[in-house]
């Protein structure tokens, strides 16, 4: 990048002007000592050439105040030392004062186009040169890795570009604070509340009383299509009052580079997050997947084989046939436990996905009530649903889960030959499902706790069971956004209530028939 | 097919597993041909041309709906998928394979001979000719006049459950995939309308079973699909 500091961008000093004046004198007195030795060999006219021509290159080398100041001085010493009488400012002949004047108007029209267009073109290279800047900005930019990175390149660039020093402050830096982050090992200090109305407003913010404080004076946000994403604060130093429209330019685009850059970056961090979650996910599922295959094997072969030994022709003598029986239980309850820790483990890993499809309650409810088969032999179940029930959307297998625990929950605590009712209803919003049973209830203290882990109604019952049925039926039901509670019935039963959200269920054409 | 004896390749990489299912098998009069791997069973499936297969999804050394799509290649051979409730998917991705039915470890070993029972059965009858007329519970279902009547009444259905119906019939005993059934019924473009399916199915029900949310005939398989239980 260009180390050195573009005219354009700074303020003359005085001794620039005394030396401009000083060459522009002796320009001219040089040309008078160079037309003096001519003056019996070329005519008057051709003198004055020599004099405009001069103003022309004094206004191309050294600008437009110069060349009013040559024209002015050219047409006095022409008058001086070429006009007769020499010596003298006065005029023989009146026709001079044509000349005079033809000559200044002369000088200060060619001085004043020749010095505008060597602004010009000035003006066309620094622009130019900026605009390659801003363009090995942007490239530098968009491989920026880091946010640190965006900085430095920022403080270099309005450095190289200003003269002044930058800063980048977002949202979500503690604002309180006067010192921003700047590049490394430089500090500026900002207003915090200038950044904030800037940052709401998403205008630039100017305070040149604020800069004469020592603090930053210039503040433009950086915007994007969707928000503000910072705030690019600028500290000039003592050339507070200096902010030419081109500067003001220059900064837009500047901040608008450097929130796209900024932008970039927040993107790159939420891919990469997503990539970390879809990662661990994968990793969780995976482990969860390989347990509950080592886990189920010799299990399903335990169950598997005293099933058969039970079965065996001819059967076993009575004693050995109770203990095939009884082997049979215990592992199929062992299957069962681990099914509901694996269960609760893939549950309360976070994030459950789950399969959702709009279907019936009531078809969920039939296959738990076939599922559970023989255990629910001794309680009949009563299905109450509305007629007008609408299709609800969730993932029938753990919905299948969370009713299979409730039956089997129910089943085990009630009284053989009392039946279990499974009632629906339906407000605007929801559909709750009630699972009462008759037996003795929950006990009234721990009703709260009882969709806790490891939270057992009764703990010293001769009834088997880990407490994990109603943690995973809570665990299933919020995941579907609804509620579960427990209650007793009015006869003193236990009642499991939960509900679920309705939605709006597709639409499924009438048949013509 | 051998009348007598059926033969039934087993393919299974557990030994104890193995044990108790060839027992079983036996027990129902088949003869057993076992198989630990995949590639063996390839083999073996190719060679023995057995009457029935009884695949484990989860075997090591790769992936049984491959298995299942080579032998549908060339062969009507039943299968019987053996596989863990967490397995939904694979369970799903095997049906629409071509296999016939599933059971979830664990499983109890009466219920593994009622399914092989099924499955022979159902291979057998293939073999002869279908009838027109099927009955199940107090239902009568005439196929060649499309009359459908329960308890001696006629029953009006409209042209899409009539489909539905027809289709399950069809397979008796089998898991149909929603995916399937709604190919077969609504057309590709509504396989993933698995709503259609459960408005129908709940109609078919009030129309044909005693107790809808209790269905003795038409039974749902959790996240799978359905099947029709004469």
């Amino acid at each position: 990048m260009n180390k050195t500091r573009s005219p354009a961008t700074s303020k003359p000093g005085r001794h620039w002007w005394i030396s401009r004046f000083a060459l522009t004198i002796a320009a001219c007195i040089g040309t008078t000592l160079l037309a003096t030795p001519l003056l019996g060999h070329l005519d008057l006219a051709n003198i004055v050439m020599l004099f405009l021509l001069t103003v022309l290159l004094v206004a191309v080398t050294l600008g437009r105040n110069a060349a009013v100041l040559a024209s002015i001085l050219s047409v006095l010493l022409f008058d001086i030392f070429f006009v007769e009488p020499r010596f003298s400012l006065a005029v023989d002949n009146i026709q001079y004062l044509v000349t005079f004047a033809v000559m200044l108007a002369t000088a200060l029209i060619t001085g004043q186009l020749a010095a505008g267009l060597k602004q010009q073109a000035q003006e066309v290279r620094i622009r130019e040169q900026r605009t390659q800047a801003l363009y090995e900005l942007a490239r530098q930019l968009a491989g920026a890795p880091t946010l640190p990175q965006v900085r430095e390149l920022t403080g270099h660039f309005v450095e190289m570009q200003l003269a002044a020093h930058a800063a980048i402050l977002q949202p979500a830096d503690q604002l309180e604070e006067d010192i921003a982050p700047s590049r490394a090992g430089e500090i500026v200090h900002v207003e915090p509340h200038l950044v904030r109305v800037a940052l709401d407003s998403g205008q630039l913010v100017r305070s040149n009383a604020v800069g004469q404080l020592g603090l930053a004076s210039l503040y433009v946000p950086l915007r994007t299509s969707q928000r503000t994403r910072g705030v690019l604060a600028i500290d000039f130093g003592d050339d507070v009052d200096f902010l030419e429209a081109e500067t003001q330019s220059l900064l837009e685009a500047l901040a608008s580079l450097v929130a796209v850059a900024i932008e970039r970056l927040h993107y790159v961090d939420i891919a990469q997050r997503t990539e970390l979650t879809i990662l661990s996910e994968r990793l969780r599922s995976s482990i969860l997947s390989a347990l509950s295959h080592d886990l189920r094997t010799p299990l399903t072969a335990l169950v598997g084989l005293a099933d058969s030994l039970s079965l065996i022709k001819p059967p076993l003598p009575a004693t050995a046939l109770d203990t095939a029986l009884a082997m049979h239980e215990q592992a199929a309850r062992l299957a069962g436990l681990v099914g509901n820790l694996l269960d609760m483990a893939r549950l309360n890993a976070g994030d459950v996905t789950l399969r959702r499809e709009w279907q019936s309650l009531e078809e969920v409810i039939g296959s738990s009530i076939k599922l559970l088969g023989n255990a629910l032999a001794t309680h009949p179940v009563r299905v109450t649903l509305p007629p007008d029930l609408p299709l609800i959307e969730f993932d029938a297998i753990l919905l299948e889960r969370v009713f299979c625990n409730l039956l089997e929950n129910a089943a085990k605590y009630a009284p053989g030959g009392t039946p279990i009712d499974i009632v629906a209803s339906q407000s605007p919003d929801l559909v709750t499902v009630q699972v009462n049973d008759h037996g003795p209830g929950f006990p009234a203290a721990k009703r709260d706790e009882l969709f806790n882990m490891f939270v057992r109604g009764t703990t010293e019952t001769g009834k088997p069971g880990t407490g994990l049925g109603l943690a995973i039926c809570r665990a299933i039901v919020e995941a579907h956004g609804g509620r579960i509670a427990a209650d007793n019935t009015r006869g003193g039963g236990a009642s499991v209530r939960f509900t679920l959200p309705k939605g709006l269920p597709p639409v499924v054409e009438d048949e013509k028939s | 097919m051998s009348t007598a004896t059926p033969k039934v390749l087993l393919i299974e990489d557990e030994k104890q597993i193995r044990r108790f299912v060839r027992a079983a098998l036996e027990e129902e009069g088949c003869q057993v041909v076992e198989a630990e791997t995949m590639a063996q069973g390839l083999i073996e499936a190719g060679s023995r041309k057995p009457d029935l297969l009884v695949l484990d999804l989860g075997l090591p050394d790769g992936n049984g709906v491959d298995l299942i799509r080579d032998v549908r290649g060339w062969s009507d051979v039943p299968i019987l998928i053996l596989s863990a409730r967490s397995q939904e998917n694979d369970k799903i991705d095997a049906l629409n394979a071509g296999a016939d039915d599933y059971l979830t470890k664990p499983f109890a070993v009466g219920e593994l001979r009622a399914r092989v029972r099924a499955l022979l059965r159902r291979s057998r009858r293939n073999s002869e000719a279908a009838t027109p007329v099927i009955e199940f519970g107090n239902v009568v279902v005439d196929l060649s006049r499309r009359l459908v009547s329960r308890g001696g009444e006629t029953v009006h259905l409209t042209p899409l459950e009539y489909r539905l119906l027809a289709t399950l019939l069809g397979h008796p005993g089998r898991v149909l995939t929603q995916r399937n059934l709604l190919r077969e019924i609504w057309g590709p473009s509504y396989v993933e309308s698995s709503h259609y399916l459960r408005v129908y199915v709940g109609h078919l029900r009030q129309k044909l079973e005693d107790d809808p949310t209790q269905p003795q005939h038409f039974l749902t398989e959790t996240g799978v699909g359905y099947r029709f239980q004469p």
